[in-house]
């Protein structure tokens, strides 16, 4: 996994190469600690990029979520697709974090509602 | 996994078999995590076997642990709507393959996906709780 953190103008980029999963998203962690503490007034995250994640990775872009979102940072996540995009759209991601999964393909929709 | 997903479908580049791809590859991640994480917690190292076999556009994953066993059946669901940050990999593993748990020595997890033609094939199942 590789990331590159830029800033410009009130708002930061976060984008995420490689595999984002249980052995290197704790890598992100001190990242996400400054990203928020510096309060931007948008986030955003490219996936574009990301060839995998796993429930791990998705804990930690959910954590950056929700801390930005408590310091009053926009998040947005972009560039999701192939097996990333499989995982948001299972769990839900698009439709429960709202705008914030902004550029999503024009795919199928979820799978068979639940719950 | 990649390559046995190939196994399983001769034209490995339309719409199911991607999603049939990232399906399977994600559910046999959380899998494998699970037995290094839970199974093997508190352990620097212990043994996998990850048996994998394909036939008529099916494929099947095995893995056995010698760790701790557990019961899938008591692993509540999520609650996707509070944004879960843990939590996710059973569920994940349910949703995108039908799975077998027997435990024992060895734990024997027993992943199976079929690769249908019909536009709806490798959608994700709701898994029961």
């Amino acid at each position: 996994m590789k990331f590159k953190v830029s800033a410009k103008d009130g708002q930061t980029t976060l984008a995420i190469a490689g595999q984002l999963d249980a052995l290197t998203s704790p890598d992100l962690r001190a990242e996400i600690d400054s990203i928020v503490e510096s309060r931007p007034t948008r986030v955003e995250v490219d996936l574009s990029s990301l060839r995998l994640i796993d429930s791990s990775g998705v804990g930690a872009l959910v954590s950056l979520y929700k801390r930005a979102r408590a310091e009053g940072s926009r998040v947005e996540i972009t560039g999701l697709r192939d097996q990333p995009l499989a995982i948001f759209r299972l769990l839900r991601l698009d439709g429960v974090l709202a705008g914030a999964v902004a550029k999503l393909p024009d795919e199928p929709k979820h799978p068979k509602s639940r719950g | 996994m990649s390559a046995a997903c190939k196994l399983v479908a001769p034209v490995p580049h339309e719409r199911a078999w991607q999603d049939f791809h990232a399906q399977v590859v994600s559910a046999v991640g959380e899998a494998f995590n699970n037995v290094v994480l839970h199974g093997y917690a508190g352990r620097s190292d212990g043994p996998i076997e990850l048996r994998i076999s394909t036939t008529g556009g099916r494929i099947r994953i095995e893995l056995r642990d010698w760790g701790s066993s557990f019961d899938p059946s008591t692993v509540p669901l999520p609650e996707l709507d509070a944004l879960p940050e843990s939590g996710l990999g059973l569920y994940i593993m349910k949703s995108f393959m039908d799975i077998d748990y027997r435990p024992g020595h060895p734990n024997l997890l027993k992943l199976t996906k079929r690769l249908s033609t019909t536009p709806d094939s490798a959608e994700a199942t709701e898994p029961k709780a």
